[in-house]
């Protein structure tokens, strides 16, 4: 039955997302909005022109994230890799800052990001050194992020509209504001890029026991290192670019997905996309209603979330080392 | 048939001229450091020489797609990072990625008697049950392949396992070699294993072939002696017709 674990997830996401939508309307009034258009438009309005796309979009980055971790902890056979953490997202939010304060939109900021979150990868995976040890990854993605984040920072303290508020937005990311426009982009870019990442599952298996069983059992390295590691960049990048940066689902969506289903990249690569979507959907109504009428950057209930886990992981990492040093 | 033509790859190795038939057993020794490892990367086309040629029929391996070279040769790596979350059955079953076909993952598992580490998880087994598990894998790769000419390269099969395991391993992969016609190369450290399954031998020597040939003749004491640096002594027993050698104390002047 290794599927179940699938359908209950999704079953889970429609009532996630159900909830996403209505909670907090005034309850009534919201649905009745949605089935009777000439009762209460501004009520109907919130739902289809706000929530909707705020949920949409919170699932498709949620998924896009971890597609994007799953891919990147199976390709650097590292289990505390996520896109956050190596500096992809840091690089992407730098880059996408830059691009619209040079004016870019939709695409071209997108475009970017991706550039800067590529651009950011490499540079960690440089300092590391290619065989290095999965901490070693981790403490230059450190770096990375440090550096990334106070160039951020300092862009937007020097912009003449500049605010905390913004650089707040890139660091922690938010939902609160996206529009159709980049729903729409985030639930079309989801599709080809899981399927894509999916496919090569076997690829993704073989890499556990090096890369020299992969080349030999016929997968050319080099091609699909860089097939995986654009993709995840790629998706990374698109969420950065629309929501800033969201920590952390990326790693844990994996890891819970490997705990339910095994190690296999066939069911891993399927199943984390939904617990991702799940994920930040849950953690963005949290954000939405935990202060409310205010609201918390998103990217705290993840963090809050995340954080405890990746100390987890950290220590069960560190400790399996030592024991193999014996 | 796989050949190396005068091959030359950094310092590790120089002029290597080698040829693995199927079928054959051919066991690979030499000191720690010798190029073996190397050698072994050439012939699977991991790595390519400076100078000279590694082929598969006349066809330079480098010429060739990673999946080509798949379906004609599979590898035991020495160092292979064991993937402590995957099962023995979801490890057996990546030798059958390139084919797909499930009778010859059930094969390889009977041909190494693994049925009952299928279940269990690689980072619960010993070294010696990862090494089977791992060897599967790699046989479950070649008898998928519809090719003609399959080889088998192991790289040290026999390092993490006792005497009688490593003994036992050596005579089925003989067996394996004879009957699916399978070229075998095998990366051995134990000069006695070779003594008793190898076809030929080639002895190595800081990145030279110093001698390759039929077992007899490569063995002989007096050329081991210098490559390894020992003292040898060569036992007969002569109802079994087996020689094994032990290395003696140095001789003090």
């Amino acid at each position: 039955m290794p599927y179940r674990p699938a359908v209950f997830t999704l079953i889970l996401l429609a009532l996630a997302l159900l909830a996403g939508l209505l909670l907090d309307a005034p309850f009534g009034h919201a649905l009745s909005g949605l089935l009777d258009q000439t009762h209460d438009p501004l009520a109907r309005q919130l739902l289809l022109e706000l929530r909707l796309p705020r949920v949409l979009s919170a699932a498709s980055s949620g998924a896009l994230l971890a597609c994007a971790g799953a891919a990147i902890q199976f390709q650097f056979r590292n289990a505390l890799a996520e896109p956050g953490l190596i500096g992809v997202s840091g690089g992407a939010a730098l880059a996408a800052a830059l691009a619209l304060e040079a004016g870019f939109t939709g695409g071209m900021v997108v475009m970017t990001a991706f550039a800067g979150g590529v651009s950011a990868l490499w540079l960690t995976w440089r300092l590391a050194g290619p065989h290095s040890p999965a901490s070693q990854l981790i403490l230059a993605g450190v770096a990375i992020n440090a550096l990334t984040g106070s160039l951020l920072t300092l862009l937007i303290a020097t912009l003449p509209d500049g605010s905390l508020r913004t650089v707040t937005f890139w660091l922690m990311g938010s939902f609160a504001s996206v529009d159709w426009r980049q729903a729409t982009l985030l639930l079309l870019a989801l599709p080809p890029i899981w399927a894509l990442l999916w496919r090569r599952w076997r690829y993704l298996n073989l890499l556990q026991l090096g890369d020299a069983a992969t080349f030999h059992a016929g997968y050319p390295l080099v091609r699909e290192r860089r097939v995986v590691v654009a993709l995840a960049a790629l998706a990374a990048s698109l969420v950065v670019a629309n929501c800033g940066m969201i920590g952390f689902v990326g790693l844990m969506a994996p890891h819970l997905a490997r705990l339910l289903i095994g190690a296999d990249a066939r069911r891993v690569m399927l199943l984390s996309p939904l617990l991702g979507a799940l994920l930040a959907v849950v953690a963005d109504t949290v954000s939405r209603l935990a202060i409310a009428p205010s609201e918390l950057p998103v990217g705290v209930i993840t963090s809050l979330a995340g954080a405890p886990f990746f100390l987890w992981l950290l220590r069960r990492a560190l400790s399996g080392a030592s024991h193999a040093h014996d | 048939m796989l050949t190396i033509e005068h091959a030359w790859l950094d310092t590790r190795l120089q002029d290597i001229c080698l040829e693995l038939h199927p079928g054959e057993v051919l066991v690979l020794i030499g000191p720690n450091g010798a190029g073996k490892s190397s050698l072994l990367s050439l012939l699977s086309g991991l790595l390519s020489p400076d100078r000279g040629r590694s082929m598969l029929n006349g066809k330079p391996l480098h010429q060739l797609s990673a999946a080509r070279l798949a379906r004609h040769r599979a590898v035991l790596e020495q160092r292979m990072i064991a993937a402590p979350e995957f099962t023995g059955s979801e490890v057996i079953a990546m030798g059958s990625y390139g084919h797909g076909q499930a009778d010859a993952t059930a094969t390889a598992v009977a041909l190494t008697g693994v049925g009952e580490l299928l279940g269990r998880h690689l980072g619960t087994l010993s070294g010696g049950e990862a090494q089977r598990v791992l060897l599967a894998r790699a046989l479950a790769q070649l008898l998928g392949s519809t090719e003609d000419e399959r080889y088998l390269l192991l790289d040290e099969p026999t390092a993490a396992l006792d005497i009688g395991t490593a003994d036992g391993l050596m005579a089925q992969v003989g067996r394996i070699a004879r009957e699916h016609r399978i070229g075998v190369l095998a990366v051995v450290h134990d000069i006695n294993l070779a003594l008793r399954h190898a076809n030929r031998v080639a002895l190595l020597d800081r990145g030279r072939l110093v001698a390759c040939g039929p077992t007899a003749e490569v063995m002989q004491v007096q050329r081991l002696e210098t490559v390894y640096g020992v003292r040898l002594a060569e036992l007969i027993h002569d109802e079994q017709d087996l020689r094994a050698f032990i290395p003696l104390p140095p001789q003090e002047n």
